[in-house]
């Protein structure tokens, strides 16, 4: 009897040992994100943990890469009017439309064998312009008013409406036609009845390089590799998306073992990322890929005091954000001079630096009336005090911690801000879409590479009762200027001019100042050493489209 | 008795169809909307976008008018689908119903087992230095807060000695019964530790009350061993009011614990319900909330009916 | 009538203090409670000696070790944490005191009311109690935290203020807690009503606003106040629960619970940020449920102890 425990233990002690000499290769990789998807459709609703999850299962036919040029993934060549794929129409009403041509990748099937076909293409656009089918981004399908067939894998988009983004259909996520057109018999229950969320692990959902084969939902999806996937072999045999939303308790499941690797996109706040590698340099490695999410204060321009474009200006100067930026996040997000990221090809490099300057923020505030008078708030001659409301999203602790910051720095020129925070789903549904913050609001704007900012700052997009609160421009800027410039842009096809377009754009958004840059956020990639490949893109195309170049690599 | 039942039932009843209706108002109150929160997710969506897809949900309806929608259709049994997740509400919520009554039910039995002994003997030695020190750590347990003594256990159990998974859910496969039950260690460690005490002390309170009646002394006086007196004569009484105040707070075995869900990633009602409130899943959260509803009003009632049958009295009352 | 109602109360005083001042928990309890209460009170001429502002900002002195001029060190931003921490107890034990307070109140009130009037009134108060107490709680304090106030017809000056998350807060307690005390005190009020001081009072001709007021109400003190003192204790448990939610105290103003939670992503870096306002948080539950405890047994002898 002893003897046989002895020989157990010895066994044991043996597949154990060489466990703890060198880590053997991983095949299995558990990802650590802090929501969870809700549905897995890809047009229905949008959501960060959806398009992270999706990147592994499914391609766009076009998406920006690492450095933001547009690429195609599952088309075979990028339509342009060199190449004549793209043609440029004259439409009846004096409009201007084009026709892009698109091949299909050749040997891309979905999961259970069957080839991805045009068939796909103009059910999905069907789908996505049927106004009861529940997709949300619907613009881009009801753009298109013809989808001409050539063959199984080649097929022309018509387009209404020409623009320089006219190849990019990144927004053109595919469905199975062979398996989703019965869930479509009726359109009104489509959302209900599709079998991305009825039957998630069925194989012919997704044709990338894994395969969805578990859900459990709030807690965890697993992925597999998928036979069917027409590209390079991804290494790793299952992956895991695991959902934590408490990052404290994120950065405990990495530092367990329990994840391998917190995802940037969906991930540790930047502060505690700078303090995990602080302590955690020899086994982890942070990349800080600065991103383009916007990080600005948008001014309510119909408060009589924001009105004045020196009360603006002086808000801008009297706050340090270089230094706010340098300790805060270890100076890993750049200050923003602009709207336009500066890893962006069209940002202009010469645009004021508004640095922090509070003795001209003062004069710039005793010009336009506002006088100090001993302590407390400045005053104008009428005896109003200086005194605007700064909001932005509560439970959003950096916010939080920069609001603080903020609010002490223009105490010290004598402007007094009063903070008041509301749940996101409050303030980003009510207080800033009805424009009914009376001063300031704090919040970030997403967008890809080269976004026109149409919704931001064209005036037709202010909201209003009469529009039914439209447009994204909350500020309630007005100049026809830009409107002009806006509107140049979006149908300037040649390269240069437009970049010329777009300098000047950026120099009067610096002047006009209808909303306070802050800075650029910088999303913290908590990768372990052994772990290869992950290349942040910095825009809202995730990391695991590329997730085929992932691998393990002995340390 | 029969008259007092019906009665009973009726108002149990009414108070569930007008909690419901309190529930859906209340969502109701709730500014803005999660589909507006959407636009900051994606850049593409458009603002017409945005007014088409609340007009889907019905979100663009006044509120009595979608509730009475509800209604009736809740009446037949269809219970609608729930918006965040595209599946019927009820599908959605019966893997999270199982995973909370696993995690409370087994929390509640390692507190119950825990708290008998040590309140029996507290009891018996009332006002003794263990007496005393019982009731510090009870108190002690009570005083936490659950996220922070999460967070702790995590550190200390996951991270630092590495005994323990830190998440509440296994992800291999088929994880098998051992895996599952390691993953819940500490989950119900922390519900246990903020549990306990509180039941240590209803035992406690109860025992001390057993102990000072006359039957016992009786059962003393005639010699049976103390012990025996103890166990079997006192706690068989002290167990009846324990067992009642458990049966009232038997809602919470369905409503689970939103924060030690939150903390260790399991999939359970706490969370459930909160993310249905936040994201204005009406019929999900208001199917979450009034199981909740009916089964606390449910042990509510049975409760009195069990007292009423004990102690006529109360009928009259 | 006065008399004879007192009559009942009064002898009971003498022996109650002697009997709480007898119990070391109590004492241990009232000293912990009011040094914290004290610091509170006292937190601006605290900021005063040390010559900082506990809301401003400095980011070069940014999670620094203590030091003769920042006693407790600072935070992730360069507060001073001992200000903090006295700012953010004015916060907690304010909430937690009103919060109980106006629970206690109003169950004081419907208690009363039910058990004096009886009747239809009774049955309809009762079966609204017992509504609220099948309410899921943390569900509807959620949905009341985000409720827009303005909506509800609350002045717009009180519902942008900087402290309206302290407001709301208080409401929501106030409004959520008052059924255990609302039953207590109608049970009280069962058993006084056939009393003889009562009836004699209704003899004399008292009014019934009289009767409930100076003869009922005194009499049912003493489970109010343990109620209450144990409701401050959870009252403070459910505020930190709520800032763990991000539906808590906004800032600049801070809580022990909102500053624990977001001590929580620096726990490894700076773990005394959470170890503070947690320590705070657990001495200040742990006496309120200790006092409320001593309470009860003091006011109480002969009913021997029971849990809640």
């Amino acid at each position: 009897m002893y003897r046989m425990l002895s020989a157990a233990l010895l066994a044991l002690f043996a597949a154990v040992a060489p466990a703890t000499a060198s880590p053997p290769a991983k095949d299995e990789l558990v990802i650590g994100i802090t929501q969870f998807p809700a549905t897995l459709h890809p047009n229905i609703e949008s959501m960060l943990a959806k398009s992270y999850v999706l990147g592994m299962t499914r391609r766009p036919f076009t998406t920006y890469d690492k450095d933001w040029k547009l690429v195609c993934l599952l088309c075979v060549e990028l339509p342009t009017m060199e190449n004549g794929l793209a043609k440029a129409v004259d439409l009846p009403g004096g409009k201007r439309g084009v026709e892009v041509t698109y091949t299909i990748q050749p040997g891309a099937k979905w999961g259970d064998g069957v080839p991805v076909t045009t068939k796909d293409v103009v059910f999905t656009w069907e789908v996505g312009r049927h106004p009861m089918s529940g997709v949300a981004a619907a613009e881009f399908y009801r753009r298109v008013t013809r989808i001409a067939v050539k063959d199984e894998r080649t097929f022309t988009l018509h387009v209404d409406k020409l623009s320089f983004e006219f190849a990019s259909i990144g927004g053109f996520q595919l469905l199975p036609e062979h398996l989703e057109r019965p869930a479509f018999s009726d359109p009104t229950k489509y959302r209900n009845r599709t079998l991305f969320d009825t039957d998630p692990t069925n194989p012919g959902l997704h044709f990338g390089p894994y395969r969805i084969v578990e859900v459990q939902a709030g807690s965890h999806i697993a992925l597999e590799r998928n036979p069917t996937w027409y590209g390079p072999k991804p290494a790793f045999r299952r992956i895991v998306v695991r959902a934590i939303e408490n990052t404290a308790a994120l950065e405990a499941n990495l530092l367990s073992g329990a994840v391998d690797y917190v995802a940037g996109e969906l991930g540790l706040s930047l502060d505690q990322a700078l303090a995990f590698e602080a302590r955690h340099r020899d086994r982890y490695d942070v990349v800080y890929k600065p991103g383009l999410v916007y990080e600005h204060i948008d001014l309510n321009l119909d408060n009589p005091i924001l009105a004045d474009r020196r009360v603006r200006e002086a808000l801008l100067l009297a706050i340090d954000r270089e230094k706010l930026t340098g300790s805060l996040f270890g100076g890993r997000q750049p200050v923003a001079r602009g709207a336009i990221h500066p890893l962006d090809w069209i940002h202009a490099t010469d645009l004021p630096a508004h640095a922090f300057d509070p003795k001209r923020a003062a004069e710039l505030l005793d010009a336009a009336g506002w006088s100090r008078r001993g302590g407390g708030p400045r005053q104008n001659a009428a005896g109003e005090r200086l005194v605007l409301e700064l909001m932005t999203t509560a439970g959003n602790r950096t916010r939080e911690l920069v609001q603080q910051v903020l609010q002490s720095q223009w105490r010290q020129v004598g402007i007094e801000v009063r903070l008041r925070n509301e749940p996101p789903r409050v303030f980003f549904g009510e207080t800033v879409t009805k424009r009914r913050f009376t001063a300031m609001a704090m919040f970030a704007w997403l967008s890809a590479p080269e976004a026109v900012p149409r919704t931001t700052l064209h005036s037709e997009s202010i909201p209003r009762p009469d529009n039914n609160f439209s447009g994204q421009n909350y500020t309630g800027y007005a100049n026809p200027e830009m409107d002009a410039l806006i509107e140049k842009i979006e149908v300037e096809l040649d390269r240069e001019k437009r970049r010329r377009l777009w300098h000047t754009q950026q120099h009067l958004y610096a002047r006009d100042l209808p909303v306070l840059p802050l800075y650029f956020r910088a999303d913290p990639f908590v990768m372990p050493k052994w772990l290869r490949g992950i290349e942040p893109t910095g825009h809202q195309y995730p990391t695991t489209l590329w997730i085929e170049n992932w691998r393990f690599a002995a340390p | 008795m029969s008259h007092f039942l019906v009665r009973r039932l009726l108002q149990a009843t009414m108070l569930v169809a007008l909690m419901s209706f309190v529930c859906y108002a209340l969502i109701g109150l709730m500014p803005g909307d999660p589909i507006d929160l959407m636009l900051s997710a994606d850049p593409r969506l458009t603002p017409d976008d945005i007014a088409r897809l609340k007009a889907i949900h019905g979100l663009d309806q006044p509120i009595l008018e979608r509730y009475l929608a509800w209604l009736g259709k809740a009446l037949t049994g269809e219970f609608g689908y729930s918006r965040l997740y595209s599946q019927p509400a009820a599908a959605v919520l019966g893997p999270r119903l199982a995973n909370t009554a696993l995690l409370m039910g087994v929390s509640l039995t390692a507190a119950a087992l825990i708290a008998l002994p040590i309140a029996v003997t507290a009891a018996a030695h009332a006002g003794t230095g263990f007496d005393r020190a019982v009731n510090a750590l009870c108190f002690a347990g009570i005083s936490v807060p659950t996220f922070w003594l999460a967070l702790v256990l995590i550190l200390v159990f996951a991270v630092e000695l590495g005994w323990l998974p830190a998440a509440g859910l296994p992800m291999a496969r088929d994880p098998g019964l051992a895996e599952r039950a390691r993953h819940l260690v500490l989950p119900v460690l922390t519900l246990t530790i903020a549990a306990v005490g509180g039941h240590v002390r209803y035992i406690r309170a109860a025992m001390v009350e057993a102990l000072g009646q006359d039957y016992i002394r009786t059962a003393h006086a005639k010699g049976l061993h103390p012990r025996r007196v103890l166990w079997r004569h006192a706690l068989r009484n002290a167990l009846l009011p324990y067992v009642t105040i458990l049966a009232l707070d038997c809602g919470a075995l369905v409503s689970g614990a939103l924060v030690t869900e939150t903390m260790f990633g399991y999939p359970g009602m706490g969370k459930l319900i909160f993310d249905a409130v936040m994201g204005n899943d009406y019929n999900l959260a208001l199917l979450a909330l009034l199981l909740v509803t009916a089964l606390t009003v449910a042990c509510n009632l049975l409760a009195d009916v069990a007292y009423a049958a004990l102690d006529p009295r109360i009928r009259q009352r | 009538m006065t008399a004879l109602a007192s009559a009942v109360a009064a002898p009971r005083m003498p022996g109650f203090l002697r009997r709480l001042w007898r119990r070391p928990g109590a004492c241990a309890s009232i000293l912990v409670l009011g040094l914290l209460g004290l610091g509170a009170l006292l937190a601006p001429l605290v900021a005063r000696i040390l010559g900082h502002d506990p809301e401003m900002v400095d980011l070069l002195a940014r999670l620094e070790g203590p030091s003769l001029s920042h006693p407790l060190g600072t935070d992730e931003l360069g507060r001073d944490t001992l200000l903090r921490l006295l700012q953010g107890g004015r916060v907690s034990l304010l909430v937690g005191l009103v919060g109980a307070v106006g629970a206690a109140s109003i169950g004081t009130a419907v208690g009363l009311v039910a058990g004096y009037v009886g009747g239809r009134l009774d049955a309809l108060l009762m079966r609204v109690c017992d509504g609220v107490i099948a309410l899921p709680m943390l569900p509807l304090l959620i949905v009341l935290a985000a409720v827009d106030l303005q909506k509800l017809g609350v002045p717009a000056g009180i519902a942008d203020s900087e402290d309206a998350s302290i407001y709301r807060i208080v409401a929501l307690v106030a409004l959520a807690g008052w059924t255990g005390v609302a039953r207590l005190v109608r049970a009280g009020v069962l058993s006084l009503r056939e009393r003889d001081f009562v009836t004699a009072a209704v003899a004399v001709g008292c009014g019934p606003w009289r009767i409930m007021l100076r003869h009922l109400l005194p009499n049912t003190l003493s489970p109010i106040l343990v109620a209450t003192t144990l409701s401050v204790g959870s009252v403070i448990l459910v505020e930190s629960v709520l800032s763990f939610l991000g539906l808590g105290i906004q800032p600049p103003a801070a809580s022990w619970g909102s500053m624990l939670t977001n001590a929580q992503e620096l726990v490894t870096t700076a773990p005394m940020l959470a170890i503070y306002p947690g320590l705070l948080i657990f001495a200040t539950v742990v006496a309120c449920n200790v006092l409320g405890d001593a309470l009860q047994e003091a006011l109480d002898p002969q009913q021997s102890r029971s849990g809640r």
